[in-house]
């Protein structure tokens, strides 16, 4: 392999994170999220440098980073709206809140905005039925939404 | 022995089985879809669901094992109700296109369609649909009609060893495939095919070729190196246009290395020799015979004999050739840098192994010698051999050749004539353990090619007196 293109922050930090493993195959979700948290998102060279670092196939990490929606495969905005659609959610109005952003922002659900700085996508249960609607703005949660507050949040963004 | 109760009948198992064993031994077909013997189970599709005495719920038969005294219904309405039910969700998102489908007539998913399925179709909702994949030269995929059994990434992780195949995303989105399409990795690719119960996993070379209901089978053994894996070679009308492993569990288990399932493509190849040459024009069998003789006569001449031969042809050699080449010496020959058995050994740790013929071990037995270096008084060389044999080089020798060759191979030879492939004989080879085996005739031999106890007969009965100085 030629230059790496992960840090030496994220290669220190498996160095830390291994011993707590039984295996080396267990790095495979935490190395995921410390890439993405350095590039925002998962490129293909990514994921095959993953692959050689923990020692898996490429197509292995290509598998495991699919299969969940925290992990983004394309580049997101800097504000990335998850808006949870499940059963809870959509009964107290996440539909609404759904179209409100796309209308708002001009863009469908899982598209990001021209200037880059928002990224619509729907969740499926965000674990947080009590308290429906609920969405991640990035790492936060915002709960018993309604389209008012939901504007503000996006106001006090722009 | 334990004996547990199906459908009503006393079996007999040994303890571990898992029931689909147990009742295909007592000739009960449980329908199963992701179980294959070959591989871990993993009890995914469902289709193998069985009622069994005093458990509430329908259990697995690929994940159950039989305990003594268990008593399983495999005809049950509550076991029938369930198949059907399976078939129908697995059928939602399929095609339906068997009339264009290459697995049409060997598939799991039409067999137990038309056995366990509903005639009809409740799903009136919009189909995923995706294009095909093109999987490096050996394998195509079409999408549409995977049921993701996951039989084949078991295939690659567990037998060939490399996790290239891949389920992507989730749920309905789910999708059986490489990073990007790309192309497989592991020469071991056909057995994708073989295995996957639909026809979604295809191999190019067989696709749109045969419907396979008019292939005849024979069940024969490959010739691709000293494993001696067992194979069918499937032909219709003299035309061979596939192999597929059978099962042999102390040899190849279920499976064959893609050198060995194509190793059949030179038996049609068009630039093949199918008629006696000499010096490149094409000759009748007398006359040939007459001039391999007169260009052989007071040579001095060695004796190549291919490791791609069967014991019975060496055994006629070794009969012939000391009365008609007295004093000329004898070498086996097939890979070069592999001139004795003892250099022989494991090429990958799957099948492969580093004679690229199949009987090696038995020529060896029979007391040839192996080839290394051309011993300097000698001018002329008779070569025979099968198809694989690999010619050592003959620059400036004067040479007959018997057996299969390609013409580019053999622009410098003097005389052809034409022998018979693995494909087109009967016979005896010794794998690399000393197991001995019978390859088939699968088909004619093409042209005028002649099996070689019949060309040593014409040789013998020919007027002109033998070459040998
Ligand atoms: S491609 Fe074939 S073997 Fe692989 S999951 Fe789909 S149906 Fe099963
Ligand atoms: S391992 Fe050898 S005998 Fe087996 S299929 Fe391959 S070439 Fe043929
Ligand atoms: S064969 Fe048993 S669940 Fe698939």
């Amino acid at each position: 392999m030629g230059t790496k293109i992960l840090s030496k922050k994220f290669y220190n930090e498996m160095i830390q994170l291994e011993p707590r493993y039984p295996t080396k195959v267990a790095l495979l979700l935490p190395a995921l999220h410390a890439a993405q948290d350095e590039f925002g998102w998962l490129s293909p060279e990514v994921m095959e440098e993953i692959g050689s670092y923990i020692g898996i196939h490429p197509a292995q990490v290509r598998e495991v980073a699919s299969f969940y929606t925290m992990y983004n495969l394309r580049p997101v905005g800097k504000y990335h709206l998850k808006i949870c659609t499940n059963v809870a959610c959509c009964l107290r109005g996440a539909d609404e809140l759904v179209s409100h952003c796309e209308k708002k922002l001009g863009i469908q659900c899982g598209e990001t905005t021209k200037d880059k700085k928002f990224t619509i996508m729907e969740e499926e249960c965000l674990g947080a039925c009590g308290t429906a609607p609920a969405m991640m703005l990035n790492n936060d949660y915002y709960e018993n939404l309604d389209v008012v507050q939901l504007d503000e949040l996006l106001e006090n963004l722009e | 022995m334990s004996k547990c109760i199906i459908d009503g009948r006393e079996v007999e198992f040994t303890p571990g089985q898992n029931l689909i064993e147990v009742a295909k031994k007592a000739g009960i077909d449980i329908p199963f879809f992701c179980y294959h013997p070959g591989l871990s189970v993993v009890a995914q599709c469902r289709m193998c669901a069985v009622e069994i005495e005093k458990m509430p719920k329908l259990q697995t038969a690929c994940s159950t094992v039989a305990a003594e005294g268990m008593v399983v219904k495999t005809k049950s309405p509550r076991t029938a109700q369930n198949q059907k039910a399976v078939m129908e969700f697995l059928l939602i998102n399929h095609p339906l296109d068997c009339p264009i489908c290459d697995k049409s007539g060997e598939c799991d998913l039409q067999d137990n369609s038309y056995r366990h399925g509903d005639l009809y179709s409740r799903y009136t909702e919009e189909r995923r649909t995706y294009l095909d994949l093109d999987m490096g030269p050996v394998i195509q995929k079409n999408m549409n009609r995977c049921i993701h059994c996951t039989r084949c990434i078991r295939f690659g992780d567990e037998i060939a060893g490399i996790r290239e195949m891949v389920a992507l995303q989730r749920g309905n989105n789910t999708q059986i495939s490489t990073v990007d399409g790309r192309a497989l990795e592991t020469d071991y690719a056909g057995n994708y095919a073989d295995i996957c119960p639909t026809g979604s996993l295809t191999v190019k070379d067989f696709r749109f070729k045969k419907r396979v209901w008019f292939l005849k089978k024979t069940s024969t053994v490959c010739e691709g190196c000293s494993r001696g894996c067992n194979m069918e070679i499937h032909q219709d009308a003299n035309v061979i246009y596939r192999c597929i492993p059978r099962e042999n569990m102390q040899i190849n288990k279920y499976w064959l290395c893609d050198e060995g399932r194509f190793n059949f493509q030179y038996v049609n190849d068009e630039n093949r020799v199918v008629a006696p040459m000499v010096n490149h024009s094409v000759s009748d069998w007398g006359l040939s015979i007459d001039q391999a003789k007169k260009v052989l006569m007071g040579k001095k001449i060695a004796v190549l004999v291919g490791s791609d031969l069967t014991q019975e042809e060496g055994s006629h050699l070794l009969e012939f050739l000391p009365k008609h080449f007295p004093g000329s010496p004898i070498f086996h020959f097939g890979t070069p840098g592999l001139n004795t058995a003892e250099k022989d050994g494991d090429a990958d740790r799957i099948l492969k192994r580093k004679s690229k013929t199949s009987n090696l071990h038995g020529l060896e037995k029979l007391g040839f010698q192996g080839f290394d270096k051309m011993p300097k008084e000698i001018n002329a060389v008779l070569v025979i051999r099968g198809g694989r044999a690999i010619l050592p080089d003959l620059k400036g020798l004067v040479a007959v050749g018997l057996g299969v060759f390609m013409a580019p191979q053999v622009e410098e030879f003097s005389v052809i004539l034409p022998g018979t492939s693995f494909a087109e004989k009967d016979g005896t080879i010794v794998n690399y353990e000393g197991q001995a085996q019978r390859i088939r005739r699968a088909i004619l031999p093409p042209g005028q090619c002649k099996g070689l106890s019949e060309v040593l007969m014409m040789w013998v009965n020919s007027k002109s007196s033998s070459g040998a100085a």
